[in-house]
């Protein structure tokens, strides 16, 4: 009880603390005041350190039990293990928005430190946006969708939560899916402060570089988490269902990843500003958005969404957001001017970033428009619907040319590319031509494998050229240049998770057959050989585990009923991996005589796709580590900085 | 060449080949999406494959192993059969909400090739009523 009026009492601080810093920063920067400029900071750490003080009573209301919380009753009861009931604290609606709320606001703080050397009065808006950001979800929390109601009549046990939830992936998915679309709040606020600003220089972009790369490293783990979740607990043979939730989550990934390229164009040249903040504020609108498309329930998904009175307020906010964006844009991009001497060529890295961030685009159109179809359709008639073909068919040239992209961007010199350039594609030229061979040899006749494993190769190759020259020139260039090397890394790792892609994709086999004990089943030259099952009794629910026999190990797919909720049953994948491929194992039925109905699947190289994200993150990771012993280089290399506004 | 043609140019054949791609697979490959009224009541969505949202009622019965099943799905207004094979949701049971996708046949019983369950988002198998 206590725990509810004290968990409200601190939104309510954070509330008041996040409007004060809000407004008081956008007044001093205006003003170029020192004192209040500090002041206004000082306001948003206290705003975050009661948001941080919520979280903390909504986890100890969890893990005390304190089921006069309607949060904690509705999500948790008292056999859910610590740990689950540890992680409703980002389970359900009301919590993941004050977890929201408290990433932005340690990341937002942790930014802010720092900013002064971006001058006052950038400091000071990106303090503001911040603020506001901060102001709006506690808003929501403290108003609309409160994590702190109280049941009016405190019930002895909670109602506990679904068992397919009831699974590790779960623990760590939402979480860092979260953060990653958080932390793109910083990027976002510090280039909007250097538009108000009139800042034309890259310094935005040097100071939110690691919050960028942090945003991507987390969406890019976010998103492998939820395929990995997906394939080994939903148990239907796929990781990815182009449902709208899959997308609203892809779609900010896909602009962050634009970003990170175009965003080193302005770095290194000094061009590209306009555009640079374009990315940065479509990145942020998207993840706005796909909070909005998750919390509403306004596309059809196989996921019920909790719907509640949050929907239109996040609909306002995204309005505001893209009305805000709009005006800023396009009343200071015009003044953003470029930089002197001549254009680059086309043909050059310039030009291969800029093509990337138009096919980027390009399959964020794709995404978005299948998104959103079914709102547009539905408003002049009946409602349309696309699925995995749709998706498959649009994006899958695009994604071909950015594999070519990765395989000959590169490569190529700033500026222009001559001849020498020819020379050095020579590499992938030749990995792509020996994979196509071994391929067409090997009797491999799908058109999207002979399209996508070569240019896979292709990239592997430049990824290895690259390595290989430093190797060979000046082994110490790798950590000096750790960035461009650790980006190059997480290129490698993209290959590789393209790879599993395309191949559990194009050459996935299943079957779906009924068996009596000792009967085999063969699909894709793997045999099983089912054993018989049993059942046993386990707490609240009973498991039927089949037997089945495959080479020297016995996989065991099973079926568990829980009774006390209506006979809901919950699959147990069996997989067994080899190099090459996942055998992957459902249980669909058992019948009354032994015999027992499976699906069996043959997923190749699906492994690919958790060893390459493993590699990405290594990358980022190296392009992150260190001391950020490349600033001294920017501020020689930045072009003139304050415009006369 | 100007700036404007040398980068406008490649930027905008890029444009307009995306815009070609979605334009041309989304008027191919997109379905009607349905209540089983609307689907009962428009004669243009029984002749492709369509998704129909429906409640399952209590008449399951499973058949070849428990890969066959039969049921009426309701949406309140109407009712109407769905036959699907294949292997079902965890969550199937009466109660839920499925999406079936297949199409009507001249039996008036629809023949799902895909039946999705909603999966619960929520931590909470039901709404607290207190």
């Amino acid at each position: 009880m206590i725990l509810g009026y004290l968990g409200a009492g601190a939104l309510l601080a954070g509330l008041v603390l996040g409007g004060f810093s809000a407004l008081l920063s956008f007044w001093a920067g205006a003003r170029e005041s020192a004192v209040f400029i500090q002041v206004g900071r000082r306001a948003f750490y206290a705003a975050t350190a009661m948001t941080l003080l919520a979280a903390v009573l909504l986890e100890t209301g969890l893990l005390t039990h304190d089921f006069s919380l309607a949060y904690v009753a509705e999500h948790t009861d008292l056999s859910t293990p610590i740990a689950l009931v540890a992680a409703g604290f980002y389970g359900g609606q009301e919590g993941s928005l004050l977890y929201w709320t408290l990433i932005l606001g340690l990341l937002g703080s942790a930014s802010l430190v720092a900013s002064a050397v971006l001058g006052g009065r950038v400091a000071a808006y990106a303090t503001g946006i911040l603020a506001t950001l901060l102001t709006f979800f506690l808003f929501v929390l403290a108003v609309v969708a409160s994590p702190f109601e109280l049941l009016s009549v405190t019930p002895p046990d909670g109602l506990g939560l679904n068992p397919v939830l009831r699974d590790g992936g779960m623990l760590i998915h939402p979480p860092v899916v979260l953060a990653g679309f958080a932390a793109f709040a910083i990027p976002f606020a510090f280039a909007c402060a250097a538009l108000l600003a009139g800042r034309a220089d890259s310094a935005w972009i040097a100071h939110t570089r690691r919050f960028a790369l942090l945003a991507w490293g987390l969406q890019t783990s976010g998103l492998l988490l939820g395929m990995w979740w997906a394939y080994h607990v939903l148990g239907w043979g796929g990781y990815w269902g182009w449902d709208p939730v899959e997308n609203v989550a892809l779609m900010p990934w896909l602009a962050t990843t634009a970003y990170l390229h175009s965003a080193q164009v302005q770095e290194k040249r000094g061009r590209l500003r306009a555009w640079n903040f374009g990315l940065v504020i479509l990145a942020f609108l998207l993840v706005v958005f796909g909070t909005f498309i998750v919390r509403s329930g306004v596309v059809p998904s196989v996921h019920t969404f909790a719907i509640s009175a949050i929907g239109p307020w996040f609909l306002a906010f995204l309005g505001v957001c893209i009305a805000f964006s709009a005006v800023l844009l396009g009343t200071r991009a015009s003044s953003l001017g470029t930089a002197s001497g001549r254009p680059a060529e086309a043909v050059s890295r310039e030009g291969a970033f800029v093509l990337q961030n138009v096919l980027l685009i390009g399959v964020i159109a794709v995404v978005f428009w299948g998104t959103v179809l079914p709102l547009v359709s539905g408003m002049f008639g009946l409602e349309r619907v696309v699925s995995a073909p749709y998706y498959e068919r649009a994006a899958a040239p695009l994604l071909a040319a950015v594999l070519a992209l990765m395989a000959i961007g590169p490569l190529l010199p700033w500026r222009h590319a001559g001849r020498p350039t020819l020379r050095a594609l020579r590499w992938p030229g030749a990995a792509l031509a020996l994979t196509l061979v071994m391929m067409l040899g090997a009797g491999v006749r799908s058109v999207a494998a002979l399209i996508a494993l070569p240019l896979a190769a292709a990239a592997a190759a430049t990824v290895f050229t690259e390595y290989g020259r430093a190797l060979m020139r000046k082994p110490e260039a790798i950590l000096r240049g750790r960035r461009r090397y650790g980006a190059y890394l997480a290129h490698l790792g993209l290959v590789v998770v393209a790879v599993g892609l395309a191949a559990s994709h194009v050459a996935q086999q299943e079957k779906d057959v009924t068996l009596t004990p000792g009967q085999q089943v063969s699909v894709a030259g793997y045999t099983l050989t089912y054993t018989g099952s049993e059942q046993r009794q386990d707490g609240d629910h009973t498991d039927f585990i089949a037997g089945m026999r495959f080479g020297d190990q016995t996989l065991e797919p099973s079926r568990a009923t829980y009774a006390g909720l209506g006979g809901q049953a919950l699959t147990h994948v069996a997989i067994s991996t080899t190099p090459v491929a996942d055998v992957y194992v459902v249980l669909a039925d058992t019948g009354s005589d032994g015999s027992a109905s499976f699906r069996v699947f043959v997923n190749p190289l699906v492994t690919w796709i958790w060893a390459g994200g493993a590699v990405i993150i290594l990358g980022v990771l190296l392009g992150n580590a260190g001391a950020p012993s490349l600033q001294p280089e920017l501020a020689r290399r930045r072009v003139a900085a304050t415009l006369s506004l | 060449m100007t700036l404007a043609v040398k980068w406008g140019i490649p930027v905008a054949l890029v444009a307009a080949c995306v815009g070609y791609l979605i334009y041309t697979t989304s008027g191919g490959t997109s379905e009607y999406y349905l209540t089983v009224a609307e689907l009962q009541s428009h004669a243009q969505a029984q002749s492709g494959d369509v998704r129909v949202a429906g409640v399952v009622q209590d008449d399951v019965v499973k058949s070849d192993g428990g890969l066959t099943v039969r049921f009426t799905e309701e949406d309140g207004t109407a009712a109407m059969p769905v036959e699907y094979s294949g292997t079902l949701p965890d969550i199937f049971k009466p109660g839920i909400t499925v999406v079936a996708e297949g199409r009507l046949g001249s039996d008036g019983v629809f023949h799902a090739k895909t039946l999705l369950a909603k999966c619960p988002s929520r931590f909470s198998t039901q709404p607290y009523t207190s």
